[in-house]
């Protein structure tokens, strides 16, 4: 029973933890991608080729430059390059989803470069990844400000995100070295239960025949 | 040492066919043991318990190792939440079947061989996902290597084997509670290694795939450590347990009649379907959620997700050890009090499990839930042996199929769609949890009583052994064949409560 005291107390304490941390956590403010500034950046990404690109393979020729229309560029540090998802690419999967509040926003996940700020105008090559998943994507490019927050940004697509989007399918992750194994050990397992069963059966039948 | 086919076509494979030698334990007539010492690895009895729950245990790693990898694999399979979702009712819908099947091998194999066959060709399986490229390949896929969830059945017959039924509540609660935790493991082991499969260079789609090797290698292990190390038998005198000569054969759609005609048993497979199976649903969803909502990395989601399979270790124990304590002072009513208190708050933890907004809060209802959940399936079981004497294996079976129907039930309505995000779901199923609860109300033996009606005061009706002797006719009776319900409505007087001559356990 003092084992079940202990374990009383320190659940006890641990709800009045989290309690605190709900009260601090709620106080304050989140940044909301509504209050970035739209179009800072003009941003164009060409796929290398006009079909489906192949992950890990093709290549996107990405340039960013600052718009005429911005006008916070006093804040801009720095420029990061994301892989984002259009809309086609978020149905039924909620891990995808895109949120105002830009902690929780997942639809940019893939970072492509992060550079500093520089007001001429920037080129990037970029292959895509290996681990880049299929789908219909488009780039965006977020300022961020000294205090690594979002200030404004600029995409590829238009603002319903539904032109200039690009497909890419993802690598299989199969090798055959993998597939051989795979066989391999489902063979030996397999077989080392019949040849003990067999064998077993078999000295049973001595046994029984002495 | 003799290795033919012993009673009930086990093998006799490490029985010695000199006289009863000297065990580590005290066993009885039969040679079961008949205390539980749990840090030995003597043969036979404790080295068939450990064989036998590590077994279990690896099965539970391989059907929920997919789980903690689904952020990886979705991207890979190019998934959406519905077969996610679908996956999971798919990994716990093949042992619905090879369950019902798993007691018939054991019985004309032996529970030896049973596991070892069971482990051993579903290692196949678990190799297999290096060969899937699409959501079909992988649901097929989770479907047949949750076929080998059927090592419960072939786990708690060999324990019978080994252990005397004074102690046998303790033993298979014990195995089944720490098999259950290899659905814990897995949420630790899968992340780790395929963090090192990574570290060494491989690709996130490539590394999750080696990353199976690693259950895989343990089903073969194991398969191959229950072939060479366990035996069917305790042992002693062959010629001794030859001449008991078969036990007198009950039918079997005699036995299922039993069974299915008493609504004890019904009610009992929908509440273990809301214990064992909202079970079996959070280790497939769990370590998903907590890396979707809270923005977790991988391997931390894991640790998160393991300690609520790992609670097993001790909820599902104590959850019977709770149900005898209430039985000691309240009899069988206390029993049931026990179990709805337990499962209910189970349900209302995880209500709040949904609900809770932050990390810490989720913890603390996780692992609450996780508590009131396992300690529920352990309070189910202890209430089981008493539901009939003459069906018992069935209505265990029957029971055992239940939580694997009430987990698919679960997923495929709450977790398989884009109706609900996975935090309404969750709150949803703990609302659930409570309403499947209700019906622990109806139950009512008449020797006993029910959570809101005392016993019987009937003379005759109001018995044990009346409840237990009519579950045979006049012939059988004829034939003596009753004659455990009556040694087993004796033992049952403890169910009586604090009236109760004597505290002996079954």
């Amino acid at each position: 029973s003092r084992i079940s005291m202990a374990i009383h107390k320190s659940l006890f304490a641990s709800l009045l933890i989290c309690l605190l941390f709900q009260i601090s956590h709620g106080a304050t403010k989140e940044r909301l991608f509504s209050d970035l500034e739209k179009g800072a950046l003009e941003v164009t990404a060409k796929p290398s080729r006009e079909s489906v690109l192949d992950a890990g393979i093709d290549k996107l020729s990405i340039t960013w430059k600052l718009s005429s229309t911005a006008t916070k560029e006093a804040e801009f540090t720095t420029i990061k390059v994301k892989l984002c998802y259009a809309p086609v690419s978020q149905v039924d999967r909620p891990w995808r989803k895109t949120e105002n509040e830009l902690f929780k926003d997942k639809s940019c996940p893939h970072k492509i470069i992060t550079r500093a700020y520089d007001k001429s105008p920037q080129s990037f090559e970029y292959t895509l990844e290996r681990d880049i998943p299929t789908g219909t994507y488009f780039v965006r490019a977020y300022a961020v400000d000294a205090k690594d927050h979002e200030v404004a940004f600029g995409q590829s697509t238009d603002e319903a995100k539904s032109t200039n989007l690009f497909s890419v399918q993802a690598i299989s992750g199969r090798h055959k070295s993998l597939d051989i194994a795979s066989v391999c050990f489902s063979v030996f397992s397999v077989l080392a239960l019949l040849v003990f069963f067999v064998n077993e059966k078999r000295k049973a039948k001595i046994e029984q025949s002495k | 040492m003799g290795d033919s086919t012993g009673d009930t076509g086990s093998s006799m494979h490490g029985v010695s066919t000199e006289k009863t030698g000297k065990y580590d334990l005290p066993v009885d007539l039969e040679d079961r043991a008949t205390v539980f010492k749990l840090f030995s690895f003597a043969k036979p009895h404790m080295r068939t318990f450990h064989l036998s729950w590590i077994s279990f245990s690896t099965c539970f790693v391989s059907t929920f190792a997919a789980a903690p990898l689904v952020p990886i694999i979705r991207e890979n399979l190019n998934l959406t939440k519905q077969d996610v979702g679908n996956a999971g009712v798919a990994s716990v819908s093949g042992s619905i079947f090879s369950r019902l099947v798993m007691g018939a091998v054991c019985d004309l194999l032996g529970p030896r061989y049973g596991c070892a066959f069971l482990v051993m060709l579903s290692a196949p399986t678990v190799f297999s996902m290096s060969f899937v490229s699409g959501a079909a390949g992988f649901i097929t896929v989770r479907f047949m290597i949750g076929f080998c969830l059927a090592t419960f059945v072939s786990c708690q017959y060999w324990m019978s084997t080994m252990f005397t039924s004074k102690i046998i509540g303790l033993v298979n609660g014990t195995a089944a509670g720490w098999g259950n935790m290899g659905g814990g493991i897995t949420q630790l082991l899968m992340p780790v290694v395929y963090e090192i499969i990574r570290r060494c260079g491989a690709t996130a789609f490539t590394a999750w795939r080696i990353a199976f090797f690693v259950p895989g290698w343990l089903h073969i292990i194991m398969g191959i450590l229950v072939l060479t190390l366990g035996q069917d038998l305790p042992g002693g005198n062959r010629k001794a347990v030859e001449k008991k000569g078969k036990v007198v054969q009950d039918k079997l759609g005699k036995i299922m009649w039993c069974a299915v005609s008493n609504y004890r048993t019904w009610i009992f497979v929908l509440l273990y379907g809301y214990s064992m199976g909202v079970e079996l649903s959070t280790d497939n969803v769990i370590a998903e959620y907590f890396f979707d909502r809270f923005h977790l990395k991988l391997h931390t989601a894991g640790i998160i997700a393991a300690s609520f399979g790992m609670a097993n270790f001790f909820a599902r124990p104590a959850g019977g050890y709770a149900s005898d304590i209430a039985a000691k002072y309240f009899g069988m009513r206390g029993r049931l009090w026990a179990l709805w208190i337990i499962q209910t708050a189970g349900g209302l933890f995880c209500v709040w499990l949904g609900l809770a907004n932050t990390l810490v809060t989720a913890i603390v209802a996780m692992v609450l839930f996780s508590l009131g959940a396992q300690a529920a399936c352990g309070a189910t079981f202890a209430i089981v042996p008493f539901v009939s004497r003459r069906a018992l294996g069935i209505i265990s079976g029957l029971t055992g199929a239940g939580g694997n129907f009430g987990s698919g039930l679960t997923q495929l309505i709450f977790f398989s769609t884009s109706q609900f995000t996975t935090e309404q779901g969750l709150t949803w199923m703990g609302v659930m949890i409570v309403a499947c609860t209700l019906p622990v109300m109806l139950i009512h033996f008449p020797q006993w009583g029910s959570m809101f009606r005392p016993p019987s005061t009937d003379p005759v009706k109001g018995t044990a052994e009346y409840y237990y002797v009519s579950e045979w006719n006049e012939e059988e009776k004829q034939k003596n064949m009753h004659q455990g319900s009556v040694a087993f409505a004796i033992n049952a007087k403890s169910e009586d409560g604090r009236n109760a001559p004597s505290t002996i356990a079954v």
